[in-house]
């Protein structure tokens, strides 16, 4: 047997989680050309290394088809539906920050909070005629946060696949939820983020997972990138 | 396909008998209707799929809505009763993706007391003839008297919507009372501009501000809120963050909703509490008391029945009557008023509607439960 570990497979991602693993002491070799998709760390011969995108390593790490991942912790609770049955947060990596985060055209100056964005949403379809729309590509955490911690039952999600912050502008949907670093894309586009609509602050993150169950050996070499990953983080 | 229950066939009997006429709804279902009325979440709970058109589809999650369209597509005159039965699709946790449901929607009739009856009995006599030593409990509530309640109480109306919007959500509810009690508050988040022109009440000025700053960002002015409906509301939220319950306002409020009672007694606790709290209820009460009177002419045992203050559910639709009959803690039955559905469906008259529903895959276990697991 042997335990699968996924890093992203390209950008500043990559280049990121490779340093991260630099630092702890585990040197990558990819096996064939410099392209290839899959490595190996060395010294660690039980252990087999993937280069898959951020998005497929939240899904996989989900249901099983790899041990341990690096990925953005918003893609895993994204795509996730019990993300605390399906995986375990190892290690917050310190790169990828960014929040998703609830904006809303910065004109609409008596909206400030979700409290604000609750009656605008529920007087929405007396005003007119349908509902309040939200484009995000987040559909789960938009549903979690609206729905269920603040009560707003009555929206529409319009799904976007980019460039979510022009969808108000155009008039594709009213307000958006969507993932920034420094907030000026939103800011360029008129748009400002609620008092309280940080629905998650995410960064990179090791993340294991819980569908499989390792033999010893194993859980032994998994065990040994993560507490070096981790001692890496903290030295 | 599961195989119908044995029983269904006693049900529309049953229901051809309350001169309620059976409606056909097809199983694969437009999904926006749903998703419009019942939000967002429901979509994580339904079986979606999409046309080669592009035209969002699913397996009928319910019956209520589609019955609804049905009415108002076929320019059927009122009052109808529809009755129906069939399996609905629903992704759930606990329990089977699909299992059958029957119910009754009553729309159109005027006369909301003996209509609300009307659905509680029937819907306690199919139980009572499918599981007859059930052991049937009945929870009932009403908005319209926690409506009445909030109004009486002179909070300003965005509050008043606030709360009722939250009617039925108990951790909702604890939160807004929360930010009652707590005292008035600035509007935060305004630039100078517009703090000035808030603070002369110059709705025509706030309005011309947004107007000007949409211009200028190249905002669709006619696609969304309007600058004329973003500067009333920011009047009427500055109102809203000047508003505050005081101690003893607050305090009749969550004694209101902690009311829980036996419904022989229900009527004199609300009165007591009315008596007591000094608020005028009393159009309210009147509504309540007709339906109890309506229930016990009907015929309605109300000794297995409690009434709780509380209890509602939070979407929009849903207006005076809720309830829920349950068995060995199984909900086998819930129903209510919903007479905002039909306008929101699109209907162009105001429709009074009550209905409810039956669980028969729940009433199936309950059945075998009674007969010591024998039939299966």
């Amino acid at each position: 047997m042997s335990v699968t570990i996924a890093l992203p497979s390209k950008g500043r991602m990559k280049d990121d989680a490779l340093s991260v693993f630099e630092r702890a002491g585990l040197e990558i070799a990819s096996i064939g050309n410099d392209r290839s998709y899959r490595g190996t760390i060395g010294g660690l011969p039980g252990v087999e290394v993937a280069f898959l995108s951020a998005s497929e390593i939240a899904r996989e790490v989900g249901n099983g088809g790899i041990d341990l991942g690096v990925t953005g912790e918003d893609l895993v609770r994204e795509d996730l539906s019990v993300v605390d049955e399906q995986v375990d947060f190892c290690a917050r990596l310190g790169f990828g920050n960014a929040d998703v985060v609830v904006a809303v055209p910065d004109i609409w100056i008596d909206v400030d909070t979700m409290a604000d964005l609750g009656d605008v949403a529920s007087e929405f379809r007396h005003q007119h005629g349908r509902r309040l729309r939200i484009a995000t590509k987040y559909w789960r955490l938009t549903q979690q946060f609206f729905s269920a911690q603040h009560g707003i039952q009555v929206y529409r999600i319009v799904e976007s696949l980019g460039a979510t912050e022009g969808a108000p502008a155009s008039g594709q949907a009213d307000i958006i939820v969507d993932i920034t670093s420094t907030g000026s894309t939103l800011k360029a586009n008129h748009l400002k983020i609620l008092s309280d609509g940080i629905i998650l602050n995410s960064e990179a993150c090791l993340v294991r997972s819980k569908a499989r169950n390792l033999d010893a050996a194993d859980e032994k070499a998994l065990w040994a990138v993560i507490d070096r990953v981790d001692a890496a983080l903290n030295s | 396909m599961l195989n119908q229950p044995e029983f269904a066939d006693d049900i529309l009997a049953l229901f051809a008998q309350r001169n309620a006429r059976s409606v056909d709804i097809p199983v694969i279902q437009p999904a926006d209707p749903f998703l419009d009325m019942a939000g967002e979440e429901l979509r994580r709970r339904i079986f979606l799929t999409e046309s080669e058109t592009g035209i969002s589809l699913c397996l009928r999650p319910e019956f209520t809505i589609p019955v609804c369209l049905h009415h108002i597509d076929t320019a059927s005159g009122t009052p109808q009763r529809y009755a129906y039965l069939g399996q609905v699709f629903r992704q759930r946790r606990d329990g089977e993706n699909e299992f059958y449901q029957a119910g009754i929607e009553d729309l159109g009739n005027d006369d909301v007391a003996a209509a609300d009856a009307a659905a509680i009995r029937d819907a306690s006599d199919t139980l009572t003839s499918l599981v007859p030593d059930a052991n049937l409990q009945t929870t009932l509530g009403d908005q319209t008297v926690f409506e009445a309640v909030v109004a009486a109480l002179g909070l300003p109306d965005g509050w008043q919507t606030r709360l009722v919007r939250a009617f039925g959500d108990a951790a909702q509810i604890d939160g807004l009372l929360q930010n009652l009690s707590q005292p008035a508050a600035r509007v935060p988040g305004l630039d100078d501009a517009a703090s000035a022109l808030l603070a002369k009440g110059d709705e025509d000025g706030l309005s011309a501000l947004v107007d000007g700053r949409m211009k200028d960002t190249g905002y669709l002015t006619n696609a969304s809120r309007t600058p004329s409906e973003i500067a009333r509301r920011l009047i009427q939220k500055a109102q809203l963050s000047s508003a505050h319950l005081d101690p003893k306002a607050l305090d009749i409020l969550k004694t209101f909703l902690a009311l829980d009672a036996p419904m022989a007694d229900a009527s004199g606790a609300l009165a007591a509490f009315a008596r007591i709290a000094d608020l005028d209820i009393a159009a309210a009460l009147d509504t309540f008391n007709a339906r109890v009177s309506a229930l016990e002419e009907n015929g309605f045992d109300l000794s297995a029945t409690r009434y709780r203050a509380a209890f509602g559910r939070p979407l929009d639709y849903y207006t005076g009557l809720v309830f829920e009959m349950s068995a060995q803690g199984a909900v086998l039955a819930g129903g209510g008023r919903f007479d905002r559905l039909l306008t929101l469906l699109g209907a162009q008259t105001n429709i009074p509607a009550v209905g409810f529903s039956l669980w028969l895959d729940r009433i199936a276990t309950a059945r075998s439960a009674a007969n010591g697991g024998a039939t299966r």
